[in-house]
């Protein structure tokens, strides 16, 4: 084999041609009709198999990857994000299969002439492997109307901020762009795109469960984000 | 418009002469399957690029979530299991590949000149390729991983000079840390697998300036890499692919518990390819001479000679030389390999180590599946806080000297000592097995059966005792009394009347073993017979109250009592908590006691862990516990108590 490295010109990369075709038996442009075993036809299946091959070998684990990388969209819906329902966890949130959370307090806790009680909704996190159980996930505003519960996400509807409730004035009354609500949470100025966000609450033997949920800001739809 | 498309390209980058080039190769003497080994290890690099990339957009190299994430990866991302075990058996594939490349390229002679360079830039390959193995091992941060690799770096610090200097940069600190993660990944990921991309080239480069090494010339006709060669290559890496993913399937890669510092690893051994030098580190005349001999020196003197064979070539039979070093090392290595394997397969205390390394490795899978998830100071905090887990070792620690369980000493190793013979012999238990202590079984045999029951106090050493208020089984009150309870309740219409007795001791405690399966029929009869009705013969028997009087009452460990064991919740975690704390209080034993109080030799913590595990008081699972050693402990016939399973 030593002349056949002899023959290789010690040279850069630039002009490959020549070399290639020193070092080769085939012609350059016409490999497959001037085979220099004098076979050219046989050499197609086997150019279909190897070719069939290298491909099969380069895309299967390059496939298993990708579908491995598109993991949160196979498992969506999968187990993961379904609340957890019954309340067995030490530390953690009681919470049922609806979404609805149980809040530490009972109905009787709210003064009973509606004045609104500010109210900070916890739940367990997910983080992929990880929970983080009982996290302060946002506030919310409880009134009591009888015996049933009227709550309020504090959430600004307008850009975000969050609503504080004016005693001296009875309003809800946001301090970024001076949005004002009634205690019903309606807009008593034109600034908020639209109501207060009310959230789902029930009252299940004197607690309170809710649903908590956030809204897309300054639209006039509610859209739960 | 391909083709002018193509033209256009190749007009401004040359591609179609590179590509002409790379396929158009020559192969003298035609396409041979002996010429596939390379191609193989080319293939195996780019698999283990593919999916070691995918693998790092899951993985988190921290100490509390390295392990965490390949948790997440093998169990619960989608086709994460193969790609893991693609990744890691085509790593093993890597080395095996590597070994036939370099071996047939020592004895087809293709290192020699003018190939010299070649073959020491494929040397350096080998040794990229070893370390991408080795920091590889340590990425899961599983007790195997971790305490093999503490190994590799603690013989990093054997070498002469600057050892400790090395092993402390290696490992980002003097202990094992965060950053040893973070360095060993920067190796795995980017700097080695960034060498070898390098090296690769060269030798790819060097290869074809040379052209294969040919074994017969004039065998066929000559003819070119694309297609002939490249369908045997193709056919060669589809076979890689198909074992890889074949083990990948059926095998998966391992995930041992994760690392714990504090609990070493008993049944720690390098990966099987490292297995050999492992093996010869432990010969005793090896670890005389020292770590740095054994681990540096002597591996380096043998590459030392690996390295010169280029050179060796040149001089008389220098190439059978060559040779036949290469056959004698690989005839070492294996025999090294074999002698490791089989050791270990009978070394029983490695066994023990490997059954309870994969009992915890089950038991933790559970743990961080239930919906709890893992918490954030990292999985291993689980099996911290486990009493399945944590209860068996505390067992073996502070109990087994006496005690047994199922025959073993809570973590499957059957104990033994030096006989006369100087040969090791089972030792003999002195104190009951305690595998179902609290059982319905435990307390039939402690009423129908108690000399026997106990039976294994008189191999203690202070047994019989001299002192007469010491206990001896032959006169004790409740042996006595657990005779006559014998008696009468072998009359088959009594039969029932002790499972009632039993059942109604058993509904007064908590005992999660038993929750939701007490029989309340059985266990008001049961109280009828305590409350002094006859049996179903019309015998009257002695009620367990007159002595016991606290039966029925909620237990309080008050340290008083009336020279009877105090039995209110008998078997219960509280009553169970406060007899190991003080087993010689009046409210028990008192003077009769032999048994050390725990009070202060245990912490409030292990204490509550191993009685949570003797009271079944842990989430339920589904791993297999150590096999029962019973009958080889305690003889052909067993205690009378049959052994069943803590919890259920
Ligand atoms: S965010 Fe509340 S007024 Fe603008």
């Amino acid at each position: 084999m030593s002349e056949n490295e002899n023959a290789t010109p010690e040279a850069d990369e630039t002009p490959p041609a020549v070399e290639a075709t020193a070092a080769t038996c085939c012609g350059a442009s016409t490999p497959d009709e001037s085979d220099c075993s004098g076979k050219p036809r046989r050499n197609f299946v086997v150019e279909a198999l190897a070719a069939t091959i290298g491909a099969v070998v380069g895309i299967v684990p390059a496939v298993i990857g990708g579908l491995f990388f598109l993991d949160p969209l196979v498992r969506k819906g999968d187990q993961k994000d379904e609340p957890i329902v019954g309340g067995n966890e030490p530390g953690g949130v009681v919470k049922d299969a609806l979404g609805f959370i149980r809040l530490t307090l009972g109905i009787d806790a709210l003064p009973e002439d509606g004045t609104p009680v500010r109210y900070t909704v916890r739940d367990d996190i997910v983080n992929v492997w990880n929970k983080f159980p009982n996290q302060p996930i946002g506030s919310v505003w409880l009134r009591r109307i009888q015996d049933q519960v009227l709550a309020f996400n504090t959430v600004c509807p307008h850009l975000g901020c969050a609503v504080d409730h004016r005693p001296s004035e009875g309003d809800f009354y946001c301090p970024c762009h001076t949005s004002a609500f009634d205690m019903d949470g309606k807009p008593l100025n034109v600034i908020p795109p639209r109501a207060m966000d009310t959230l789902e609450a029930e009252v299940r033997e004197g607690r309170i469960w809710l649903k908590y949920q956030e809204f897309r800001g300054a639209t006039s739809e509610k859209v739960p984000v | 418009m391909i083709r002018s498309l193509l033209a256009w390209l190749d007009h401004r980058t040359g591609c179609n002469d590179l590509i002409h080039e790379a396929l158009y190769e020559k192969v003298p003497g035609g396409a041979r399957w002996r010429y596939v080994w390379g191609s193989t290890l080319v293939f195996t690099f780019v698999l283990q690029m593919i999916t070691g990339i995918f693998l790092w957009t899951a993985y988190s190299p921290s100490a509390q979530t390295a392990w965490e994430s390949v948790y997440y990866i093998q169990e619960v991302m989608f086709l994460g299991k193969i790609v893991r075990g693609m990744h890691h058996f085509a790593a093993q594939a890597m080395i095996v590949l590597l070994a036939i490349h370099l071996i047939q390229v020592i004895i087809d002679g293709a290192y020699k000149a003018p190939r010299e360079i070649n073959f020491w830039l494929g040397l350096v390959l080998l040794k990229i390729i070893l370390g991408l193995s080795l920091t590889g091992y340590l990425l899961p941060w599983d007790q195997k991983g971790y305490y093999a690799t503490q190994v590799s770096t603690k013989i990093m610090g054997a070498t002469p000079v600057i050892g400790a200097q090395l092993q402390e940069v290696v490992q980002g600190g003097a202990q094992y840390n965060h950053h040893t993660l973070t360095r060993f990944f920067a190796m795995h990921a980017g700097i080695l697998p960034g060498l070898l991309i390098g090296f690769l080239a060269l030798h790819l480069y060097v290869f074809r300036r040379h052209g294969l090494t040919v074994h017969q010339p004039k065998k066929n006709p000559d003819t070119t890499f694309w297609p002939d060669q490249v369908l045997k290559d193709g056919v060669a890496c589809l076979g890689v692919l198909a074992v890889v993913l074949l083990f990948a399937i059926f095998k998966g890669a391992e995930l041992s518990p994760p690392a714990d510092a504090a609990k070493a690893y008993a049944a720690a051994r390098p990966e099987w390819y490292f297995l050999f030098l492992f093996r010869f580190l432990k010969f005793e005349a090896v670890e005389h001479l020292g770590l740095a001999f054994g681990a540096i020196y002597v591996p380096g003197a043998l590459m030392g000679i690996l390295f010169m064979m280029p050179l060796t070539a040149k001089l008389k039979a220098g190439h059978r030389f060559n040779v036949a070093f290469t056959w004698l090392v690989t005839f070492g290595i294996v025999v090294l390999t074999t002698m490791a394997f089989y050791e270990d397969a009978n070394n029983e205390d490695h066994q023990a180590a490997i059954a309870e390394a994969e009992r915890d490795a089950h038991r933790i899978k559970e743990l961080a599946s239930l919906p709890s998830m893992i918490p954030v100071e990292g999985a291993v905090s689980l099996l911290r806080e486990d009493p399945f887990t944590r209860g068996p070792v505390l067992f073996a620690k502070y109990c087994a000297s006496c005690h047994r369980y199922n025959g073993h000493n809570g973590r499957g190793n059957v104990l033994r000592e030096k006989g006369d013979n100087g040969k090791p012999v089972i030792s003999t238990p002195e104190a009951t097995d305690l595998a179902n202590f609290g059982s319905r079984d435990w307390m039939k045999a402690i009423i129908v059966d108690y000399r026997n029951h106990f039976a294994p106090l008189k191999n203690a050493q202070w047994y019989p005792g001299a002192d007469d208020a010491e206990f001896n089984l032959e006169d004790s009150e409740m042996a006595g009394a657990s005779e006559e309870y014998a008696e009468a309740f072998k009359a088959p219409e009594n039969a029932g009347d002790l499972n009632a007795l039993v059942e109604a001791l058993v509904a007064m405690r908590s005992w999660k073993g038993d929750e939701g399966k007490i029989d309340a029929a059985l266990a008001k009869r049961g109280q009828q017979i305590l409350d002094g009705e006859p049996l179903a013969d019309g015998s009257e028997i002695q009620s367990c109250t007159d002595c016991h009087d606290t039966i029925g009452s909620d237990f309080e460990f008050t340290g008083e009592g009336g020279g009877y064991p105090d039995l209110a919740e008998y078997g219960s975690a509280k009553w169970l908590k406060a007899f190991i704390s003080d087993p010689g209080s009046d409210q028990f034993y008192g003077a009769k006691n032999h048994m050390p109080a725990y009070a202060d030799k245990m912490n409030a913590k292990d204490l509550d862990l191993l009685v949570r595990y003797m009271t079944g008081d842990y989430h339920e699972t589904h791993v297999e516990d150590y096999p029962s050693r019973i009958t080889e402990v305690f003889g052909a016939t067993p205690p009378p108590v049959a052994a069943e399973p803590a919890a259920e």
